[in-house]
C-alpha cells in the first residue's frame, strides 16, 4: 500500500497526517521542505480517472450508487456510516486519496475579509485568530497548485489575481445574470478549481457536466492529482487503506503515534513525533473523542470539552427555476456558474445576521436524474404524459442555492454513536444537530430573493426547497481555534492548546463558517499552518 | 445471479408490457416506447443483483395484464406502487436507466449518445458585458483589517 519507493514499516515518523483530502494533501506538501520523514495515512484508496462514471454509458445510475455523495447510501468498504437521524442535514464526504476533492464541485470561493472578524464587526460568536490578511498569501499559493480559473474585479472581494480566465457561463449563467442585472444585484463568475485552459500538465475542462462523480478528464482540481503528486515526488509516503482507530498519548500527556487497520484488517501501531489530524469536521473529532486515555478520559485533546462541538453546516435553500427556452443545462460544470454576494454582509434590516452566498448551478442535470427528480417531486409522472413532462423539464431548469452562513453552537456536535461501527469495529460519528432561528430566518430570505431572481429572469414556474436535506458538504467547527484553551481546541496556527505536538488542519479548525464553500480557506489555512509550523520547528512544542 | 430459466415467455411479455405502460411512445411518435428496449440485456450488463428482485415483481401481474389496453395498465401498475412503494420505484428506476440511455432516445432528446467522456460539451463563454454596471456600484465588502 504504499505509494512512494519506500517499504511500508512501522519505522517512526517525524510527522504523520491522517487522511489524504484537502486539507491533508497540502501540509504535506508544505512540509515536504524540512525534509522530515512524512506519513500520511489514508482509510479509502487511489481512484482512477479512467474508472469515473463518465467515462460509461451508465454514467448517471452510479450517482445513486457507488457514486453517490452520501457515505450511508455508498457504503463502500472505504466509507464510515454516520448516524444523521438527529440532523435535517445528512453528512456527506468521500473517501479516497483527495477526499472529498473526488465528489465536490469545485467551487472555490474564498471566505470574505468579514468573515473572520463577525465578533468585532457584528457582535456574534467569535473573531478568528488569524485575518484574511494572513491568509491572502496562501489563497494565492493554493489557487496556482489547484488550478483555479475566474475573473478579478469583483467588487465583493479585495482584488485578486487568478492563474485561469474564468470557465464559460454559458447560457445558464447568461439567463441567470439578466435577472441579477434587471434586479439592480451583484453577480459575478464564479471562482472554479476547474481549468479553463491546459494547465501545469492537466488538460482544460469539457463540460461534462457531474463533476461530483469525479472528473474523467483531470480537469478539476481534485488533490490527488494536484498536490499529491508533487508532495510524492518530494518524498511523503502515503500508505491506503489504513483506517486509523485512535492517537495514543504517552506518560508525558504527548501524542505517540496512531492505532491503525491496515488493507488486510491486521491492526498496527505506527509512532510519530507529531500527528496531524485532516479527516474533515466530522471524521477529526471523530478520531479524538475515540482517543480516550488516562491523561484525556473525555477524548484527546478535549480539556476544553468543545471537541466534536459547535458543528456548523451551511444550510442550503434551493429556488429551481424552470424556463420555456432550452438551456443546455446538462452541459457545463454542474456546481460552478455564477454567484451572487448581494446579500452576503449584514444587514440586520433583514432580521438575521450575517449573510449568504447565492450560487446559481446547473445542477445534476442529466436525463435519468431529470426524470427521477420529476417522479419524486411529482412533476413528471411515470405513464402517459411523461415525454411531455421530461420535455418542461430537461434542459429547462436552473438552480440557485442560498448558501447560508451557520453561527456555532455548542447544541449542535459530533459525538461517538453507542452502537453504530464502521467495518472495522471503530463507532461511528452520531450527528446532533438543529437549525437555528438566525438560520431559519436567512434560509427563508435566500429563497424568496432566489424566487425573485428566477423570476426576474423569466422562469415560468418556481420548485422551492426551503432546505435541503443532502447539503452536508460543509463539515466546519468541531475542534475550533482560538487562543483560549478553556474556549477552544487548537491555537492560531491548529496546534491543541492540550497536545503540544497535535495539529488539526480540517475544516473542524473553523470558528465561524462563513457563507460560502470552504475548501479554498482550508487548504489556504493548511499551507499557513504548514509555514507556521516550518518557522517554529526549533521549539515547536514549547508553551 | 441471473438464472435465465426463471423468465418464462409470459414473464417477457409481462416485463415488455410494464416497460410501454411506465414509458409508452409519445402521442406524436417522436419519443419510442420503453416497451422495445432489451431490459433483460441491460440488467445483464449493469444491474445483475435487479434480476433476482425481478421475476418476484413480475409475479405480482397476471397473464392477461400484457394484452390490456394501456389505461388499465396504467391502474393496475397504480396498485402496484401503491402496494409496494419500494419495487415500483426500483423497477422504475431501471426502466428510465435503461430507456435514457438508448442512442436513438438521446439522440430524440438532444442529448449526445454514449459516455460524455471524452467528447464533452461545448458552451458559449457568455456575455459578461453587464459586470461593467456591477464594477460602477464600487466595493461591496467590509474588510476590518
Amino acid at each position: 500500500m504504499a505509494e512512494t519507493g519506500a517499504s511500508p514499516s512501522n519505522d517512526p515518523v517525524d510527522v504523520l497526517i491522517i487522511g489524504a483530502g484537502a486539507s491533508g494533501a497540502a501540509i504535506a506538501w508544505s512540509l515536504t521542505e524540512t525534509r522530515m520523514r512524512i506519513l500520511c495515512l489514508e482509510q479509502g484508496d487511489w481512484m482512477s480517472s479512467s474508472h469515473y462514471p463518465t467515462t460509461r454509458n451508465n454514467w448517471e445510475a452510479q450517482q445513486f450508487g457507488a457514486h453517490h455523495v452520501d457515505p450511508n447510501v455508498r457504503g463502500l468498504e472505504s466509507d464510515y456510516p454516520v448516524n444523521g437521524t438527529d440532523s435535517p442535514i445528512d453528512v456527506l464526504n468521500f473517501n479516497a486519496v483527495g477526499g472529498s476533492t473526488i465528489a465536490y464541485a469545485a467551487h472555490f470561493p474564498r471566505l470574505h475579509p468579514s468573515d473572520f472578524r463577525v465578533r468585532t464587526l457584528d457582535g456574534v460568536a467569535d473573531d478568528w485568530p488569524v485575518s484574511y490578511d494572513d491568509l491572502e498569501p496562501y489563497f494565492v499559493q493554493n489557487d496556482r497548485i489547484m488550478g483555479v480559473s475566474g475573473l478579478p474585479g469583483d467588487p465583493m472581494y479585495p482584488p485578486k489575481q487568478l492563474p485561469l480566465p474564468p470557465i464559460p457561463i454559458g447560457l445558464v449563467g447568461e439567463t441567470v445574470a439578466r435577472g441579477f442585472d434587471r434586479l439592480g444585484w451583484h453577480w459575478w463568475p464564479s471562482d472554479s478549481a476547474i481549468l479553463s485552459q491546459p494547465y501545469e500538465g492537466r488538460d482544460k475542462c469539457l463540460n461534462l457536466n457531474p463533476c461530483m462523480t469525479g472528473c474523467s478528464q483531470g480537469a478539476k482540481g481534485s488533490v490527488d492529482i494536484t498536490y499529491w503528486p508533487e508532495a510524492l515526488r518530494a518524498g511523503v509516503e502515503l500508505r491506503t487503506r489504513c483506517r486509523v482507530r485512535e492517537v495514543t498519548v504517552n506518560a508525558d500527556g504527548m501524542a505517540d503515534g496512531v492505532v491503525y487497520y491496515d488493507a488486510d484488517g491486521k491492526e498496527c501501531f505506527q509512532k510519530a513525533e507529531v500527528v496531524i489530524m485532516a479527516c474533515n469536521g466530522v471524521g477529526t473529532p471523530r478520531i479524538l473523542l475515540n482517543s480516550r486515555s488516562k491523561q484525556f478520559p473525555d477524548g484527546l485533546a478535549n480539556r476544553s470539552g468543545l471537541v466534536g462541538k459547535n458543528l456548523m453546516f451551511h444550510p442550503v435553500a434551493v429556488a429551481t427555476g424552470v424556463f420555456e427556452e432550452r438551456l443546455d443545462t446538462h452541459k457545463g460544470p454542474q456546481g460552478c456558474c455564477i454567484l451572487s454576494k448581494e446579500f452576503y454582509e449584514t444587514d440586520l434590516e433583514r432580521g438575521f445576521v450575517r449573510g449568504y452566498n447565492m450560487q446559481v448551478t446547473r445542477g445534476a442535470a442529466g436525463p435519468l436524474a431529470t426524470a427521477m427528480k420529476g417522479l419524486a417531486g411529482g412533476t413528471i409522472p411515470w405513464g402517459p404524459g411523461h415525454h411531455e413532462q421530461f420535455d418542461r423539464y430537461f434542459d429547462h431548469t436552473v438552480q440557485c442555492l442560498a448558501v447560508c452562513e451557520d453561527l456555532p453552537e455548542e447544541c449542535n456536535q459530533v459525538t461517538l454513536d453507542p452502537e453504530l461501527t464502521d467495518s472495522s469495529g471503530i463507532p461511528a460519528p452520531k450527528v446532533t444537530y438543529r437549525l437555528s432561528e438566525n438560520s431559519k430566518t436567512m434560509l427563508a430570505h435566500g429563497l424568496e430573493r432566489g424566487k425573485e431572481v428566477m423570476r426576474a429572469a423569466g422562469a415560468v414556474e418556481i420548485i422551492e426547497t426551503p432546505l435541503l436535506r443532502p447539503g452536508g458538504w460543509h463539515l466546519l467547527g468541531t475542534a475550533r481555534m482560538g487562543t483560549d484553551p478553556e474556549r477552544s481546541v487548537v491555537n492560531g496556527w491548529g496546534r491543541s492548546h492540550d497536545v503540544k505536538n497535535l495539529f488539526i488542519v480540517d475544516g473542524s479548525i473553523f470558528v465561524t463558517a462563513g457563507g460560502v464553500n470552504p475548501t479554498s480557506t482550508i487548504q489556504a489555512l493548511a499551507l499557513y499552518i504548514g509555514d507556521r509550523i516550518k518557522a517554529n520547528l526549533a521549539n515547536l512544542f514549547d508553551d | 445471479m441471473e438464472n435465465t430459466m426463471t423468465f418464462t415467455d409470459a414473464h417477457l411479455r409481462r416485463l415488455a408490457a410494464l416497460q410501454d405502460t411506465i414509458v409508452p411512445a409519445s402521442d406524436d411518435g417522436t419519443m419510442p416506447s420503453a416497451g422495445g428496449i432489451d431490459l433483460l440485456a441491460y440488467l445483464r450488463a449493469q444491474a445483475p443483483g435487479f434480476l433476482a428482485e425481478l421475476p418476484g415483481i413480475l409475479e405480482r401481474f397476471d397473464d392477461g395484464f400484457a394484452d390490456r389496453p394501456l389505461a388499465e395498465r396504467v391502474e393496475v401498475v397504480r396498485r402496484f406502487s401503491e402496494d409496494d412503494r419500494s419495487a415500483f420505484r426500483s423497477l422504475v428506476f431501471r426502466v428510465y436507466d435503461s430507456y435514457y440511455q438508448d442512442d436513438r432516445v438521446r439522440t430524440a432528446i438532444g442529448a449526445r449518445p454514449g459516455a460524455p467522456f471524452p467528447g464533452g460539451h461545448s458552451i458559449p463563454a457568455g456575455d459578461l458585458s453587464s459586470l461593467e454596471a456591477v464594477k460602477a456600484r464600487g466595493k461591496g465588502y467590509r474588510h476590518p483589517g
